[in-house]
């Protein structure tokens, strides 16, 4: 086989497809697809790129007919087996990482960082990059020292190792983890421009652990038993209070995620997921779980993951995240490459149960398109939607609209703020607005986060 | 505290803001058709039609019927559910999330012939003593009476163990939160260029017994539950954060004075007359109610909520005018006018 090939996407007509195939049953060429074609045939004049044939977007564009350089890689061996025994990302995605706002918080050990959606593909984020939430700073618990404890109102206190939790059948399940902060900076006009800003404070993973409620009834909770308080082993002793209908519903006590045991971030060795439910209810580190028949009314409760209303009245003990969606591509940390078309690909997830149908506009919302859904669609977890376009290189309004299950449609922003005023803080579900800036103005193609 | 008293409160306070006396008609909300009505829509139970058809056509009027406690939609619980008069906020699930309680329902057991794993290992009580920080919204868990001690005591305690982050006053320092403010701004605003009120002990929490659990379970930042401040220092100190916030012990207005012996007894005194701890209530989302509109859809779903797509906020750009990215050199670092305080 010769060195050069040359990949002419361009031209995939019938003709080529079967010049192809030709090419191929000479045995001169390596056929992929059926658009792959060797020096030795495109040396003969009937296989010269045609200009005039080509389709539309790749007319009068020029071909390349440079030589290739062959690579570094194809003239010396590459590295041996457990060079890396767990393996890392390439050097080359160094700039996909989690980052923070400094001017967050004044410290780091109670403070976030944001995952970098816009550089994520599926429906799961990978767990170096799911973003991280501490009250009390990271920690590295021995597993071997670590006791889960279920006592108060419950017929038989019990306290587990992490050996007998693993003994308990299991469930894995795909699910969001949201700070209800997430979007919290956008209550009072945008600030960023980055989905990572914008809706990092989440991560998608596959969960494994205990139901929650097999515990629970191995425990044996006391009728007057009604409030569950989790309590993390860290030193803000995270704790929220948990009302008995959702720790039976769908809780867990989480001590994988993808596969692997949870990371410290995560709350190694376990942490509670409570599926579609505020991420600070999640308490990490968790060593104790005392049944009440009253909240605790912890200080993260009450002081803080509660919304100051307009009129001056808070809502507190919020548990779901409702329905969200958000484009993560084109978005602002992109640029459009001129008139043609594109693909909009971004997440969408509800707190109540699977996505139904994701919608987007272009003109700020007057008229909607129905998405695909791409990845699988799960109830609590992120699902992946797309939209082809054609860009006439005018100036767009774009958002995405999810539905849920529940029939709850994510509204707009001005909708948002006239119900919940500018101080809420948490639970900034509506919908953003990438403004696309027209091609031929001072900004042309810059794709720029608005707030209507 | 929480039922009747704070449901008449918000629910004046919010028919003022929609200038609308749609509170009539509240107690029959929670009419049986409901569930048919839901049941008819596929289970959807926040469609958009479903909830107008179930709780009204207004945003504002719906948000009022979330505090009934017979309407569907109510996160709220009635305190006499639990027995009444304990004080202690509770929420529910609401009765319309059908699918939750079909689930709660399939999880439920009967005790007698759960058949167990065996795998955990019983555990007294009294082996849990060091374990156990907890003291809740009705003060189980606190320390005995003799337990405490005078509120100029926990001053001196808190001014050497967290005057450096929280100011000698409660004022902040180093950008750590004010646990006081002497002049706070009125927590009834919605103003998108105003700053966002200062929460503090005094103008924004509902009890005082959080304060006492979080200080001891979570205070000071880097070495907490601290053995040199123990439950007497924590209650002083405690006695004190509340003094510097003016909280009132009783009816006819008395203060926490400096030789008070501050202890459980008093501090739920304090828990009572907390000052905003009359406007909290269970989360009520979603009020809104939209339909899912894919052509010419009604000019409030569009731009700025009145049809005009042209009146929108950016962030701040670059000086030369192009807007910031989330590349290292384009990021503008310096912190927002109008942010929150802490999350
Ligand atoms: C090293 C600095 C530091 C010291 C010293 C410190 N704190 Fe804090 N405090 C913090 C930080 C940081 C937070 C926020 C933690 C978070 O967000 O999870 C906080 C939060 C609080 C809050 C909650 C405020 C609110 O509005 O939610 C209270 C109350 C508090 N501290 C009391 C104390 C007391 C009492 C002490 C002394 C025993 C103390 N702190 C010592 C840093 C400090």
């Amino acid at each position: 086989m010769t060195d050069k090939v040359v990949e002419k996407v361009a031209i995939q007509t019938e003709e080529s497809r079967n010049q192809g195939r030709r090419a191929f049953l000479k045995g001169s060429a390596a056929v992929a697809g059926g658009v792959l074609f060797t020096q030795a045939a495109s040396a003969s004049p009937a296989m010269k790129f045609d200009a005039k044939k080509a389709v539309a977007p790749y007319s009068g564009r020029e071909e390349i007919t440079d030589v290739m350089p062959d690579s570094m890689s194809r003239k010396m061996l590459g590295w041996g087996v457990r060079q890396y025994p767990y393996g890392m990302p390439s050097p080359f995605e160094k700039d996909v990482q989690r980052r923070t706002l400094e001017w967050l918080t004044p410290d780091s050990m109670a403070s976030i960082t944001m995952t970098p959606l816009q550089s994520l593909h599926g429906m799961i984020t990978p767990n170096g990059l799911h973003f991280e939430r501490y009250h009390g700073g990271g920690i590295n618990i021995n597993p071997k020292d670590h006791r889960l404890v279920i006592h108060g109102l419950v017929e038989r206190p019990l306290i587990f190792t992490m050996d007998d939790l693993k003994r308990f059948p299991s469930e894995s399940r795909i699910l969001f983890a949201e700070c209800p902060a997430n979007g919290a900076m956008e209550w009072k006009g945008v600030q960023l421009n980055s989905v990572q800003w914008t809706h990092g404070m989440m991560s998608c993973v596959e969960w494994t652990g205990v139901r929650l409620s097999t515990l629970l009834k191995e425990a044996g909770i006391k009728p007057e038993g009604k409030w569950l308080i989790p309590e993390g082993a860290d030193a803000s002793g995270m704790a929220r209070s948990v009302p008995i209908e959702l720790a039976m519903d769908d809780c867990m006590i989480a001590y994988a995620q993808n596969g692997e045991a949870l990371r410290p971030e995560q709350g190694y060795p376990i942490r509670l997921v409570v599926p579609g439910c505020e991420a600070n209810m999640w308490v990490k580190h968790l060593r104790r779980i005392q049944v009440s028949n009253v909240p605790l009314q912890h200080r993260e409760e009450t002081s803080k993951y509660t919304e100051l209303m307009p009129d001056g009245t808070v809502q507190n003990m919020s548990w779901y995240m409702e329905a969200n969606s958000v484009i993560t591509y084109p978005s602002p940390d992109f640029k459009m490459q001129g008139p043609g078309r594109y693909v909009a690909k971004g997440i969408a997830w509800s707190g109540r149960g699977k996505v139904d149908h994701v919608d987007i506009t272009f003109d700020g919302g007057r008229n909607w398109h129905e998405a695909k859904l791409t990845s699988a669609v799960l109830p609590k977890a992120w699902t992946r939607f797309e939209l082809e376009f054609d860009w006439d290189g005018s100036e767009l309004l774009m958002m995405s609209r999810t539905t849920d299950e529940t029939g709850y449609v994510q509204p707009g922003m001005p909708q948002m703020r006239e119900i919940e005023g500018t101080n809420n803080v948490y639970h900034r579900t509506a919908m953003v607005t990438w403004k696309i800036h027209a091609h031929n103005s001072p900004q042309g193609g810059m794709i720029e986060n608005v707030q209507f | 505290m929480f039922n009747s008293k704070k449901t008449l409160i918000a629910a004046a306070v919010v028919t003022a803001v929609s200038g609308s006396l749609l509170l009539t008609g509240c107690s029959d909300s929670g009419s049986a058709d409901w569930k048919k009505m839901i049941e008819a829509n596929d289970g959807k139970y926040l469609d958009g039609a479903v909830v107008k058809a179930i709780l009204g056509e207004d945003d504002r009027a719906r948000l009022v019927k979330k505090f009934d406690p017979s309407n569907p939609y109510s996160f709220e619980v009635d305190d006499a559910i639990d027995g009444g008069a304990h004080g202690n906020m509770q929420c529910k699930v609401p009765e319309a999330f059908v699918d939750v309680h079909a689930n709660v329902k399939q999880n439920y057991y009967d005790d007698a012939s759960y058949k167990a794993y065996g795998y955990g290992t019983p555990i007294a009580e009294a082996a849990l003593k060091n374990w156990k920080i907890h003291v809740d919204g009705d003060g189980q868990g606190l320390p005995p009476l003799d337990v405490g001690m005078t509120v100029e005591k926990g001053a001196n305690m808190y001014i050497q163990f967290c005057s450096v982050c929280h100011g000698e006053f409660g004022e902040g320092a180093k950008g750590y939160l004010p646990l006081a403010e002497g002049d706070p701004l009125p927590l009834a605003t919605s103003d998108m260029n105003a700053p966002a009120p200062v929460k503090t002990v005094g103008n924004y929490w509902p009890y005082a017994t959080t304060l006492y659990d979080y200080n001891r379970r979570a205070m000071p930042f880097w070495t907490p539950n601290m053995p040199a401040i123990g439950e007497a220092g924590y209650m002083g100190i405690t006695g004190y954060i509340l003094q510097m916030n003016a909280v009132k012990l009783d009816d006819a207005g008395t203060t926490i004075e400096d030789e008070d012996f501050f202890n459980a007894e008093m501090l739920m005194k304090a828990n009572k007359y907390m000052r905003n701890a009359g406007n909290f209530f269970c989360d009520h989302r979603p009020v809104i109610a939209n339909e899912r509109c894919m052509k010419d859809c009604p000019d409030y779903m569009v731009g700025d909520g009145t049809g005009n797509t042209k009146d929108y906020r950016t962030a701040g750009r670059l000086p030369d005018g192009t807007p910031q990215y989330n590349v290292e050199q384009r990021i503008e670092v310096s912190p927002p006018g109008v942010g929150h305080h802490g999350f």
